[in-house]
């Protein structure tokens, strides 16, 4: 189980002697109880404190870092089981499969694919991550050259999909130094493995039938000097996955399995869509699908940057005048809050609506309607203050401005402080469309 | 070593019948039984599997245009419509939703009432009815639609927290069942199961709708909406104990979809996607629109569930 601060504060010298960097033993014992310190800081602590200390700080999930360059993919380092407990940190990735048989063009055009195909939302790019080479031809010379063309360019994060030594070590020799995943050790070569990523340095996934099995591989690849561990939990079906997913992320957050500490992968293979859906929801650092169609690419691009959002920082929209279509002096002029969420679904049933109008977004901190009218962010003044600062007035012949149904108790004081008559619209957006219609004019 | 979950708990999930069998009173051709659950959704293959609804409406000039598109020929009516939906996609329940309500000024109300027998009439499935979303009118409506169907164990909704008094009082009247909407937030679903408690509506008459937010815009406060009832549930908060409905209906209008060159294919994807991991996050019931969703739902959800679904009686 994970030590509290005080716990941890009754291990440690009291000294209060800085040289960690901390102010006080008691903030040094905070943050390692958040998993923000190392133990090693400490330069009093005697041997057997650091032990148990390390054991019961740091990130309960490691951190596993994949390729190298501006395309390097991290995962681990998960700290709760329900995303609204903090956040998820680091999305998984998404890796495309290519067999080590296919003709070189095929390998160069998907990696081609990883590199450049992209979507936009929000601001941000999503994409998917990796490559992985399935070498199973049998064939070491095929097996080689096919990964000597995956890795042109050495950008795009690579995993070797194999559990041949032989072949392996064959592979990692052309691209050992890009830091790829070596996929998979199992019982029965995890020794050869071994030796191979500690000789690249590189990040291991371990395979077995089932959790325990997995679990007492992964102890003996540690023993090994391991640290840099992948889990494959892939199961039979979603329905399988979910439920070892579910397990190893509890032992592994309590601490209770610390084997279990490590990033999960899943061969989405079986049902490529669903699989992938329950991975991205539920655990998973790396999903592992053969090339998905656009459709599903970008459902699964869009799931995961959902489920990654810090949900205690609401994505905001930069406040200031958006414009619907193109709107002229005479059209309606929208007004509401810089939740982006709002402002997404007002725009989807305005632009639904096909008439051009005017959206003032006012800051009220990335609050929704109800929430910042509740809190007072959404005020009289605040709607001023943006009127004014978008010269709104210019933009329009007639003062009139629509308000959101849940802001109608303001809409007296918005009148009096702005001078522009308030028209109270509808509570959900779904209705704007039928507003628009029937009641605007 | 034997690894073994480091939680218990205390609560279960409410259960709660959809549908009635002659032998019940009604004239369904099976009934189910939702909720029950007794631990997180899917843990090895525990608890029931979630129930499929096929959405249907009486006036499609709302209705998303991709599933308008997606429409078979021939269907000139709810009850034609639920007829095809039950014999080809197979799903589990029907839902009806009552768009013709949504109409300014609307006041033809013995139509509803003649929608809903024959839309009765023409499936055998258990039936779900979206009503007005109108307090003018709502009282109106859901005792037409209470009448047209006692007996049935309709499921109906939606009681929301300024709008619930017309809804649970034709539930209560004739039997049914009530949908709580709340906009995705756990406190406020808690909240309006207490009134509609108060109200005298049983627990076990209940279902949860904490609303389902599009993929991609702001899917994730679902979500975690979702994922913080089902555990306050299995915390023994018996106040959001009850089973929870998802219909990823606005996934269907979302930009993505409405600016691609293959919509439909989009559309499928971001709806099965969303009533996916709306099931991982607990739903017991998932209502889908475009016909194409409905049968890889189907196998999605016997992936993550394995094994026979419990019903109450298979109405001989």
């Amino acid at each position: 189980m994970a030590l509290k601060p005080l716990e941890i504060y009754k291990l440690l010298p009291k000294k209060n002697c800085k040289e960690c960097g901390e102010q006080t033993c008691l903030s040094f014992a905070m943050k390692l109880a958040q998993g923000k310190a190392d133990p090693a800081s400490c330069p009093y602590l005697d041997s057997e404190a650091k032990a148990a200390l390390s054991s019961q700080t740091g990130a309960p999930i490691a951190k596993i870092t994949i390729g190298m360059g501006s395309r390097m993919i991290t995962i681990g380092e998960e700290t709760v089981f329900y995303r609204h407990d903090k956040t998820f940190y680091h999305e998984p990735a998404i890796i495309y499969r290519v067999v080590d048989t296919a003709p070189a063009e095929e390998i160069t055009a998907l990696a081609a694919r990883i590199r450049e195909e992209k979507i936009t939302r929000i601001g941000i790019d999503l994409q998917v991550n990796g490559l992985a080479v399935d070498l199973g031809s049998g064939s070491l010379k095929q097996s080689v050259t096919a990964v000597t063309t995956a890795n042109e360019g050495g950008d795009i994060p690579l995993v070797l999909q194999s559990e041949d030594p032989e072949i392996l070590k064959a592979c990692l020799a052309v691209c050992g130094n890009y830091n790829p995943l070596i996929c998979a050790a199992t019982e029965h070569n995890y020794r050869e493995l071994c030796d191979l990523a500690k000789k690249y340095d590189a990040p291991l996934v371990v395979r077995a039938p089932d959790v325990e099995k997995i679990g007492a591989l992964s102890k003996e690849c540690m023993g090994l000097g391991i640290k840099k561990i992948v889990l494959d939990i892939t199961g039979a079906d979603s329905g399988e996955y979910l439920s070892r997913a579910t397990l190893v992320r509890s032992l592994a957050l309590t601490r209770t399995a610390p084997e279990l500490g490590f990033p999960i992968l899943l061969d989405c293979s079986g049902s490529v869509p669903d699989n992938i859906v329950t991975g991205i929801v539920k655990f998973a650092s790396v999903l592992i699908t053969p090339q998905l169609p656009v459709a599903e690419m970008t459902t699964a691009l869009v799931l995961r940057q959902n489920i990654y959002t810090d949900p205690q920082k609401p994505i905001q929209m930069t406040p200031g005048l958006y414009r619907i279509g193109d709107p002229g002096p005479d059209s309606p002029v929208f007004m509401t809050v810089n939740f982006s969420l709002t402002f997404f679904t007002l725009q989807g049933y305005l632009e639904a609506a096909r008439v051009p109008c005017f959206l003032l977004i006012v800051e009220t901190e990335g609050m929704s309607v109800l929430t910042s009218v509740a809190a007072g962010k959404l005020n009289e003044s605040v709607v001023a203050e943006w009127i004014t600062k978008t010269s709104l007035a210019d933009e329009v012949n007639e003062k009139k401005l629509i308000i959101p149904g849940y802001a109608s108790p303001l809409s007296g004081r918005i009148e009096d402080a702005t001078g522009w008559k308030v028209v109270v619209g509808p509570r959900d957006a779904a209705d704007i469309g039928r507003f628009l219609t029937e009641e605007w004019k | 070593m034997n690894y073994i979950l480091p939680h218990t708990w205390s609560g279960s999930i409410q259960t709660v019948t959809i549908g009635a069998t002659k032998q019940e009173g009604g004239t369904r051709s099976v009934s189910y039984e939702i909720g029950g659950d007794t631990d997180l959704p899917f843990m090895n293959r525990s608890g029931k599997k979630p129930l499929l609804a096929y959405e249907i409406c009486d006036d499609t000039a709302i209705w998303p245009q991709v599933v308008r598109d997606a429409m078979p020929k021939g269907i000139s009516d709810p009850a034609s419509w639920a007829a095809y939906g039950e014999k080809t996609l197979k799903p589990d329940c029907i839902r009806l939703n009552l768009t013709s309500t949504r109409k300014p000024n609307s006041s033809d109300f013995a139509s509803i009432s003649a929608t809903v027998q024959s839309v009765l009439a023409a499936t055998t499935l258990p039936l779900i009815i979206e009503g007005s979303a109108d307090p003018a009118v709502d009282s109106e409506v859901y005792i037409r639609c209470g009448e047209a169907g006692q007996g049935e164990r309709l499921v109906l909704g939606t009681a929301e927290a300024d709008r619930y008094r017309s809804v649970a009082a034709a539930a209560m009247a004739y039997d049914h069942i009530i949908i709580a909407q709340t906009p995705i937030d756990v406190n406020l679903a808690k909240q309006l199961n207490i009134l509609l408690r108060e109200t005298g509506i049983p627990d076990n008459r209940i279902i949860i709708d904490p609303y389902t937010g599009a993929l991609g815009y702001g899917f994730e406060y679902t979500y975690s909406t979702m994922e913080r009832i089902r555990f306050a549930a299995l915390k023994g908060d018996d106040d959001l104990a009850m089973p929870m409905i998802s219909a990823p209906a606005d996934s269907l209008t979302v930009k993505e979809i409405r600016e691609s060159d293959s919509p439909s294919e989009i559309a499928v994807s971001w709806e099965r996607a969303t009533a996916v991991a709306s099931a991982i996050a607990g739903a017991a019931i998932l209502v889908v629109r475009h016909p194409g969703t409905v049968l890889p739902l189907r196998t999605a959800i016997d992936a993550l569930w394995e094994g026979s679904r419990r019903e109450v009686s298979d109405g001989a």
